[in-house]
């Protein structure tokens, strides 16, 4: 997608080149006692850091769309987080020109169901997207969820309030990260900077670098430029996102997961069932849970999750985490 | 008199709209196959049929609807160039609009028809020794080319510039600019804006045919297209030819002064049946409305401009000509960047027959197909080779096969495409940041589009250049399992160089071999 003889393209800001030394860690641990302060004097901070407990849903049910619908209700019920008049981006993963079943994007009846709550909920409009790897049009096709999307709109005659389109070049705007970690500064999409609230609908699944891939990585999504450059410093990167474009929720497909081969996979084989959901308004605390139920991981296994945990940006411990199964 | 006219008028931008909406739509619109064929230009053109039948040594059931302009063409002349021939509309536009007011001074000698004969002979020549040089000279070969490489990405450059700027604009400016832009981008602009190595030589030599117009009308068309010398050679026993009572004929050189072929000199009862392309100008301005066109003879028709000389000389140039090819040295060491499009045929085989119209890189979903420059040699100039540092080849996806008009590349079946091995990668491990000790990556492993993954990473320590010894992700790849599509490549962070490329080695079309 990047092309140079537009000419807007600038290199991004990546500080320091060796890895994460011990001062970036006493930063980010200051960070974290700071940010942990601010939540005492800003009670209304929309994620859990410091002591306090967050909920995080697990929801089984048969149906893609009945498992988010649960996992939602189970933490509250979709107007807890979205509000009437909201604009809201829908992020799901779309990255790959792959099938439902092969399951590297998420689900495309979880993606509608957790749009029709966000209408529901009051939403003026639902905008869905995401930076793919493969040909954006193939993953949008292969994927299922344009048509799921563009079906469900023209069923229900809400077309101009819940749309899903393709990434354009000309709206990418260079954003500066105040305390950085690791990018001070990088072109992020334009309607995702200025929506009310990011919704994240993630589906779980391995990650040859990451580990695995949930809630934190899928927000790469709106990032521009060469992103492949982050992968020097995955962790910090994904945490300086989450800085600068806060998620209202993340509710995370964990129908299929791919536990091979993963972020693209291919094979069915790798693919298993798992019929889960997960949801909460942290999506640390969500990524630490589906990380521990589905692949039986410890927070501190999953490098970007652990480093998530010290940012400040969300909890700090499993144990502020409360389960509400369902 | 008028109606002809207005008809091969109408003829001709009904023509040059299906042209342009064919090559609009060869591109991906979320289905895997193109529903109609999109190549049908390239389809009814004979010289290209011709040539890529003889260089190929195959009969190729693709090009069928040549056949029929070729029979069109001995039934009713060489109507093709005035009422079908999307360049002589193109070249007409600009004589109607830019060349309006030209001035023509010093007549082109009209001894230089004869050369698209000669070039149309040295290329008949040439290709029937297997060189195929046709796409050279081609009109419809060129024109798409043209569009394909320079004018449209330029023109979806400019126009993405216009509207980029009007959104940014204060007022009620983007209020407007937007729907329309918005308009554009779904029916008219590129999905992404495409990049093409020989842009802009290519866009010059096209200017270079429309500036011939400054020194005469259909310049390009009367003495240098091989597919009008073509067209006129068979379609000098038309039966729909033009006529002139002479009862009724003031002399008046009207219909001389008009005739944008030249086909008619001296005495305007005498009509060159080669070069008279039926537009029906004369018959138009004619005030006495003695001029007709139809079956029956006209009083007499000039000779063509050729001699058994030049025939032989331009025949014999095109021969001789072959072997020095054919010792070029590519030959026995092929260029390891001449990667072909999946389904491309053995390299002779696929020079012989590609008319280099640039339909494949048109339909290229990811935009890696490209013009070459010299990696194929001097024949191969604009054929297709995968850049994958520009783009790849999408793993799904077999559209180039589904347009090549003559076959050069084949149409493949879904599961034999994701088998057919373009080449393969390799890591160029002093660069690569896990083999050189810089840092873990892994952002080839994650894009590698084959099902088992055909690039692996171990955890192995490497030194680092400070000494101490560390774990990484290294990539290896698994060459029975690599279809050297090239996403690595494209993919890899590192911003010049990539430190994961791909070579033709391997190819499925050398070794024949199928991958698992």
């Amino acid at each position: 997608m990047e092309i140079a003889v537009a000419g807007a393209y600038h290199a991004p800001m990546i500080t320091g080149g060796c890895p994460f030394s011990r001062r970036r860690f006493l930063q980010a641990a200051g960070g974290a006692a700071g940010a942990l302060a601010a939540s005492a004097l800003f009670p209304s901070l929309p994620c859990a850091a410091g002591g306090k407990t967050v909920d995080v849903g697990v929801a089984s049910a048969a149906s893609p769309a009945e498992r988010a619908r649960k996992a939602v209700s189970l933490v509250g019920g979709m107007p807890a987080f979205v509000s009437r008049g909201d604009v809201v981006v829908l992020k799901p993963n779309i990255g790959w020109d792959r099938t439902p079943e092969q399951a590297a994007n998420t689900d495309p009846e979880f993606v509608v169901a957790v749009a029709e709550m966000c209408l529901a909920a009051g939403a003026v409009s639902v905008r869905v997207f995401d930076r793919t790897c493969n040909d954006a049009r193939r993953c949008y096709v292969s994927s299922g969820i344009k048509d799921a999307v563009e079906r469900f709109a023209r069923e229900n005659r809400v077309e101009d309030a819940l749309r899903i389109y393709h990434v354009e070049d000309r709206k990418f705007v260079r954003a500066s990260i105040p305390n950085a970690l690791a990018i001070r500064e990088w072109d992020l999409y334009r309607d995702a900077l200025e929506a009310d609230k990011i919704v994240n609908v993630p589906i779980a699944k391995h990650h040859s670098l990451a580990g695995i891939t949930l809630g934190l990585k899928n927000m790469m999504g709106i990032m521009g430029g060469n992103r492949g450059q982050i992968h020097y410093r995955l962790s910090e990167c994904l945490v300086d996102i989450h800085r600068r474009v806060p998620v209202a929720l993340t509710v995370i497909d964990a129908g299929r997961v791919l536990l091979r081969n993963g972020p693209s996979g291919g094979n069915i084989s790798d693919v298993k069932s798992f019929g889960k959901a997960f949801a909460s308004r942290d999506g640390i605390a969500a990524d630490v849970i589906a990380a521990e139920k589905i692949f039986r991981l410890e927070p501190r296994d999953v490098g970007h999750i652990g480093k998530a945990m010290e940012s400040g940006l969300g909890i700090a411990s499993r144990a502020q985490i409360r389960l509400v199964e369902g | 008199m008028k109606t002809t006219r207005t008809l091969r008028r109408a003829s001709q931008w009904t023509i040059f709209l299906l042209f342009v909406f064919l090559f609009l739509n060869t591109e991906y619109k979320d289905n895997d196959v193109l529903p109609y064929a999109v190549n049908l230009f390239l389809r009814l053109d004979p010289l290209m049929a011709g040539a890529a039948t003889l260089a190929g040594r195959a009969l190729i059931g693709l090009v069928w609807p040549a056949l029929v302009v070729a029979l069109l063409t001995v039934a009713l002349g060489r109507f093709f160039c005035g009422w079908f021939c999307p360049l002589g509309a193109v070249i007409d536009a600009a004589d109607a609009t830019v060349f309006r007011k030209t001035r023509r001074k010093g007549a082109v000698p009209v001894s230089w028809r004869r050369y698209k004969y000669l070039i149309l002979f040295f290329l008949a020549a040439s290709s029937l020794f297997t060189l195929q040089w046709v796409f050279l000279f081609d009109p419809i070969s060129i024109l798409i080319r043209t569009l394909t490489v320079s004018v449209f990405p330029a023109m979806n450059l400019v126009l993405h510039q216009i509207f980029d700027g009007l959104s940014r604009a204060p007022g009620p400016v983007p209020g407007i600019s937007e729907p329309v832009y918005g308009f554009l981008k779904s029916h008219f602009l590129a999905f992404a804006q495409p990049v093409f190595r020989t842009s802009a030589f290519v866009g010059l030599l096209f200017l270079g045919i429309l500036a011939a117009e400054t020194y005469q009308r259909r310049f390009w068309c009367r003495n240098l297209c091989p597919l009008g010398g073509l067209l006129a050679l068979m379609g000098r026993v038309g039966l729909f030819r033009r006529r002139i009572t002479e009862a009724g004929c003031t002399r008046c050189g009207l219909c001389e002064s008009d005739c944008r072929m030249g086909a008619i000199d001296g005495d305007v009862a005498v009509t060159d049946h080669g070069e008279c392309i039926e537009c029906m100008d004369c018959q138009a301005v004619c005030p006495e409305e003695v001029i007709h066109f139809s079956g029956k003879e006209g009083r007499k028709s000039a000779a063509v401009d050729l001699t058994r000389r030049g025939v032989l000389a331009a025949a014999a140039l095109g021969a001789v000509t072959v072997p020095f090819f054919r010792v070029e040295a590519h030959g026995k060491a092929p260029d390891p960047l001449r990667i072909r499009p999946p389904g491309a045929l053995p390299e002779g085989e696929f020079l012989a027959r590609c008319t280099r119209c640039g339909e494949c890189m048109r339909v290229c979903i990811a935009n890696g197909l490209q013009p070459a420059w010299f990696e194929a040699g001097i024949e191969g100039m604009w054929s297709p080779i995968l850049v994958s540092r520009i783009g790849y080849c999408e793993y799904n996806c077999t559209l180039c096969g589904q347009v090549c008009p003559t076959g050069a590349i084949r149409r493949l079946s879904l599961p034999e495409k994701r088998k057919t091995k373009l080449g393969l990668a390799y890591v160029d491990r002093s660069r690569c940041l896990p083999w050189a000790g810089q840092s873990d990556c892994i952002v080839c492993e994650e894009h590698c589009p084959t099902w088992s993954k055909a690039i692996v990473f171990r955890e192995e320590r490497t030194r680092t250049a400070r000494g101490e010894w560390k774990v990484f992700k290294k990539p290896y790849i698994d060459e029975e399992l690599c279809v050297g599509c090239g996403i690595c490549e494209t993919k890899c962070p590192l911003a010049d160089r990539a430190a994961v490329l791909v070579t033709s080695r391997g190819e499925t079309r050398s070794t024949g071999v199928l991958a698992r």
